[in-house]
C-alpha cells in the first residue's frame, strides 16, 4: 500500500469516526439496542431535510388519507398524528391547515369552548397564515375556508364577551 | 574452453572501464566444471543479493509507521473522544451521554499548546509547504483527534457538577496556567500531565464515588442507611453513576496516555 493511499485511508477513517461520534453525542442511545431504532430515524431525518432542500419535499399522502378518514370521524387526536407525521416537516399549508381546523372542531363546545385547545390552535392556523396567507381550502365539508377565518373563530372564541352569556348560544352550530 | 575464455575476456575488458565494448545481448557458452572455491564464491553471492533486499525491508518499517501515525493513532484517540463522556446510570444501567462543557474546550486549547511548547509537537514538522496537501490534511486529521481526545479526557475527569466541578476546573486551570510559562521538556511535560491525571482520576472516581450514596427508591430509608453519603451527595451534589463508568474512564485515560507516548514530534517523512 502506497503512503498516499494510507494517508487517504487514515483521512476518510477519521472523518468517518468523527462523525459517528458526533452523532452518537446528538442522538444520545440509551442502550445498543436503541442505535438501530435512532439511526433510522436520523436517516429519515436527513432525507426530509435533503428533499426540503433540494426542493422534492411531499407530504405522506398515505398518512395524510388517514389522517383525513380520522378527522371525519371526529377522531381529532389520531387526525392530528397522522397529519403530523404526513408533514413532518410542517411545510404543507393544506395539512397544516387540517390540524388547526382538528383544534377548533374538538375545541368547540356549545356553552363554552377548551380555551388550551383554541390557543394552540390559533398558534397552528398563525403557522398556515405563514406558509400561504391565500391559502383556500377545497374541502366542501369544511365551512371555514381560509386561514383568516379560521383565525378569527379561535379569537373570538377566545374572548370572555356579553355574547358569552347569550342562552340562545347553545343553538349555535359547529363549522 | 575457447569460448570460456572469451567470454572472459568481456568480463575483463568490462570492469577495466574499456570502452570497447562488445556485443552482450548474446552470451554463448558451454557448461563448464565449476571448482570447489568459485562454488563458495558464488554462495557469497547469494548472500550479497539477499542484502540488496535492504530497502524493501525501510519501505515496509515506513509503511507500519504510516499505519500507526495515520490509522491507528487517530482511532486511539477518537476512542478516547467516545469514551470520555461516556457514563453508566447506576439506576437502570442506561447510557448518558455528556458533552463536553465550555471549560474543557479551554483546558484542551491551552493543552495544545503546551504540546507545541515543550516540542511534544512540533508545528513545522506537521506542516510544511514542502509537504503534500493530501499529507498536510492527514497530519491536520491527527491534530483534530487529539483535540477531541484532550477535550473529552477532561470532560472525563471533571465532576459532572455543582462544588467538585468548580474545584476540579480551578485546579486543572491553576496547573495548565502555571505550565504555560514555565520551561518544559517533553519528558516533563508527559510526567506532569500523567500525575495530573491520575490524581484528579483518583479523586473523581475513587474519593468522590465513595462518598455518592447508592441509588434508593426511597430517600428516608437512604438516611438512614447510609447517613453520611446521603449528606456528602446532597451537599456536593454528586451525581450517581455505576461502578462500570469508573473501568471506562478508567481505559479512557489508558488509551489517551498511549496516544500521547506514539505521538511523533515530527510527522513521519
Amino acid at each position: 500500500m502506497k503512503e498516499t493511499h494510507i494517508q487517504t485511508l487514515g483521512i476518510s477513517l477519521t472523518t468517518f469516526y468523527i462523525i459517528f461520534i458526533a452523532w452518537l453525542y446528538l442522538v444520545e442511545p440509551k442502550s445498543l439496542e436503541e442505535l438501530p431504532t435512532k439511526a433510522q430515524t436520523t436517516i429519515e431525518n436527513v432525507t426530509t431535510k435533503t428533499q426540503v432542500a433540494i426542493g422534492t419535499y411531499e407530504v405522506d399522502q398515505a398518512k395524510f388519507n388517514e389522517g383525513l378518514k380520522a378527522f371525519r370521524a371526529d377522531n381529532f387526536i389520531v387526525a392530528r398524528d397522522n397529519f403530523e407525521k404526513a408533514d413532518t416537516e410542517k411545510r404543507d399549508a393544506k395539512t397544516q391547515f387540517y390540524i388547526a381546523y382538528g383544534f377548533y372542531r374538538q375545541g368547540f363546545g356549545k356553552i363554552s369552548n377548551d380555551d388550551a385547545l383554541f390557543k394552540q390552535g390559533l398558534e397552528q392556523i398563525n403557522r398556515v397564515i405563514a406558509l400561504d396567507k391565500n391559502f383556500k381550502s377545497d374541502d366542501a365539508n369544511l365551512q371555514i375556508k381560509t386561514p383568516v377565518e379560521l383565525k378569527n373563530e379561535f379569537e373570538e372564541g377566545l374572548k370572555v364577551t356579553a355574547s358569552d352569556f347569550n342562552p340562545l348560544k347553545v343553538l349555535r352550530e359547529r363549522k | 574452453m575457447e569460448k570460456g575464455e572469451r567470454q572472459k575476456e568481456k568480463t575483463v575488458s568490462l570492469q577495466s572501464g574499456d570502452t570497447e565494448v562488445k556485443d552482450l545481448s548474446f552470451v554463448d557458452g558451454e557448461l563448464l566444471e565449476i571448482p570447489i572455491e568459485e562454488k563458495l564464491t558464488a554462495k557469497k553471492h547469494t548472500e550479497i543479493s539477499s542484502k540488496i533486499e535492504t530497502p524493501k525491508t525501510k519501505n515496509e518499517n515506513q509503511r507500519q509507521k504510516s499505519c500507526l501515525q495515520y490509522i491507528f493513532l487517530p482511532l486511539i484517540f477518537l476512542t478516547v473522544a467516545l469514551l470520555g463522556g461516556l457514563r453508566i446510570s447506576q439506576t437502570d444501567g442506561a447510557f448518558v451521554f455528556l458533552k463536553p462543557p465550555l471549560v474543557c474546550l479551554i483546558f484542551a486549547t491551552i493543552l495544545l499548546v503546551l504540546f507545541f511548547r515543550s516540542n511534544l509537537i512540533k508545528l513545522d514538522g506537521w506542516f510544511s509547504e514542502n509537504f503534500s496537501i493530501l499529507k498536510n490534511v492527514a497530519n491536520a486529521t491527527i491534530l483534530v483527534s487529539l483535540f477531541a481526545a484532550s477535550t473529552q479526557v477532561f470532560n472525563a475527569l471533571l465532576p459532572e457538577r455543582g462544588l467538585p466541578f468548580w474545584t476540579f476546573a480551578f485546579c486543572f486551570f491553576w496547573t495548565l496556567w502555571n505550565n504555560l510559562f514555565a520551561e518544559f521538556d517533553t519528558k516533563r511535560l508527559l510526567q506532569s500531565l500523567g500525575g495530573l491525571f491520575g490524581l484528579a482520576f483518583v479523586v473523581k472516581y475513587l474519593f468522590l464515588a465513595g462518598l455518592t450514596a447508592p441509588a434508593n427508591n426511597n430517600w428516608i430509608q437512604g438516611i438512614f442507611e447510609n447517613p453520611a453519603q446521603e449528606a456528602f451527595t446532597w451537599l456536593l451534589d454528586l451525581p450517581k453513576f455505576a461502578p462500570a463508568t469508573g473501568y471506562i474512564q478508567f481505559f479512557t485515560l489508558v488509551f489517551y496516555l498511549i496516544g500521547l507516548f506514539l505521538l511523533k514530534p515530527e510527522a513521519s517523512e
